[in-house]
């Protein structure tokens, strides 16, 4: 059926668009907003998602060795951590490579090293693992192995880390969904609106012998072309503004990891589209459900 | 083809439009419907095309019981009646041939199908040199032919006609009849309500009379 006559509902569909040309633009602007802001708060979640799988593979635990530790206790140590769930990689730092980073990374107190005898710091296990948000178990169960001093991971910064990107997680997701049941409204109104500036051909049509769907689909492809078309200007106008901001970020910040890999953005665009294109749909449908009868 | 027993039409407003109806209008007839205003007329017709449901009682069309319906049976059933509007009812935006078009398009008649039909019309009521005028322009007899056209468009068995020559001079609405006569030769059963005392008594067909809601008069070749 929508088929068959999808020329006819199109056409009547631009005709609404071409006499209420205003109220079509302000609603599509409003739409276009919704999604810009909706797009941002998913570009930064994103971000922050890509930007945690990056630093995951820094963080680490660090494994003090007693000094004493005989040369068989240590790989034994090292093979049982190795093989643990959730290990990538462990590194053994002997106390000489240790004293030799601190001189390294300290070089300007070169001369209070020099006073202190002998070298004072522990060998060391660095533990990388694969998944930031196993480090403190992992941990916990090494802490109880033979031959180790003190068990060191950055458990601070993970929290708060977490607690950061969950805040802006679930308040980008709690704003969008209200955006989202606003842009349901926004085209609910215009094509309630719509339906009464068209009451004489809703009219006329019904006596003729339309059926109730024949008289409906015009709205409905109104309305999902407003959601179309709002969705697919907010993407141009994002897209633009992302990659302006990562240019500008890139250049303050250079070594902060940000998606740049265009096909790793196309999901963003597929979803904006497909949602814009159903809340017009939506939209449109809830009122051509109350507005428009037998 | 039109068949009503027993049947009362009372408004939410609680006025009793019509009261106890009982008619039989067979196939092909030719049928004035008198009275003063407000006698229940327009009621009456729109009864037969389910724009209202009886109170009480039944309305048969062509053996088909509409008093119970299902709403989307509605458009089916309205596909086989013409109904020209007292306030005629038209897209003062549009064409007289995009009217008339609108109204095959919205029961799904193929663009051919619709030029065919719209010149046939257009070329019975005499207004295919009008095709391109939008219906402001047009004159009140053309727009009653116009409303004719567009209704017949569909090659209904019923044709109902609510006041046709209400607002017009006695030379067009003489032609108006006349058109109105040439459509029931062609088969057509036509219901016309009218207060128009020089064309019913004219015209020499059956009369049913109304008078606040009660039929007071069903006379074969009546006089208004
Ligand atoms: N939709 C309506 N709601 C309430 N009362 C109505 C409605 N339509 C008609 N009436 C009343 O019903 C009676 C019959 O009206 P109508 O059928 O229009 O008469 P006619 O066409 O013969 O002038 C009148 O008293 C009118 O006021
Ligand atoms: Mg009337």
């Amino acid at each position: 059926m929508i088929f068959e006559n999808f020329g006819f509902y199109l056409k009547e569909a631009l005709l609404s668009f071409r006499r209420n040309l205003l109220m079509y633009f302000a609603s599509i602007m409003s739409i276009t907003v919704i999604f810009i802001i909706v797009g941002i708060f998913l570009l930064i979640s994103l971000n922050l998602n890509f930007l945690l799988e990056d630093l995951e593979s820094q963080f680490e635990i660090v494994i003090y060795l007693k000094d004493d530790i005989s040369t068989t206790e240590l790989n034994n140590l090292k093979n049982d951590i190795a093989s643990r769930e959730g290990v990538r990689e462990v590194t053994y730092i002997s106390k000489e490579k240790a004293f030799q980073r601190l001189l390294k990374n300290f070089e300007e107190y070169k001369d209070i090293f020099e006073v202190i005898e002998g070298n004072p710091l522990p060998a060391s296990l660095e533990v990388k693992t694969e998944d930031s948000s196993r480090i403190e178990s992992i941990a916990k169960g090494i802490e109880k192995l033979k031959g180790i001093e003190d068990v060191e991971y950055n458990k601070g910064f993970l929290e708060k880390w977490f607690k950061i990107t969950g805040f802006l997680h679930w308040g980008g997701i709690a704003i969008s969904i209200l955006l989202l049941v606003a842009s349901v409204l926004i085209i609910s109104n215009l094509t309630r609106i719509t339906v009464y500036v068209r009451r004489n051909e809703i009219e006329i049509m019904s006596l003729m012998g339309a059926t109730r769907w024949f008289i409906k689909w015009p709205f409905l492809i109104g309305g999902f072309l407003q959601g179309c078309i709002g969705a697919v200007i907010a993407l141009a106008t994002l897209y633009k503004i992302y990659f302006l901001v990562v240019d500008k970020v890139q250049q303050s910040i250079p070594f902060l990891p940000l998606i740049t890999n265009r096909i790793e953005l196309l999901p963003v665009g597929l979803i904006i589209v497909l949602v814009g294109c159903l809340i017009g749909f939506l939209g449109s449908m809830i009122s051509v459900g109350r507005y428009i009868l037998e | 083809m039109i068949r009503m027993f027993h049947v009362d039409k009372i408004y939410p407003n609680r006025i009793v439009a019509l009261k106890d109806i009982n008619v039989h209008i067979k196939k092909g007839e030719f049928v004035f419907l008198v009275g003063p205003t407000g006698a229940g007329k327009s009621t009456f017709l729109k009864l037969i095309y389910r724009g209202i449901i009886p109170t009480r009682g039944q309305v048969i069309i062509d053996g088909i019981n509409i008093s119970r319906l299902k709403p989307k049976y509605i458009p089916y059933l309205r596909r086989n009646i013409g109904i020209v509007f007292q306030d005629f009812k038209l897209l003062y935006d549009r064409t007289v041939y995009e009217n008339i078009a609108f109204g095959l398009k919205a029961i799904g008649a193929t663009n051919f199908e619709i030029r065919a039909q719209v010149k046939k019309v257009l070329n019975l009521v005499g207004l295919e040199h009008k095709k391109k005028a939008k219906p402001h322009l047009l004159s009140g007899g053309e727009q009653q032919k116009l409303c004719i056209a567009r209704a017949i468009a569909n090659e209904p068995m019923i044709l109902l006609t609510d006041e046709p020559t209400g607002n017009l001079d006695p030379d067009t609405s003489w032609e108006i009849m006349q058109l109105l006569f040439h459509i029931n030769i062609r088969g057509t059963t036509i219901v016309i309500a009218s207060h128009d005392k020089l064309m019913v008594d004219q015209a020499k067909k059956r009369i049913i009379r109304l008078d606040r809601g009660h039929i007071i008069e069903d006379n074969p070749k009546g006089t208004y």
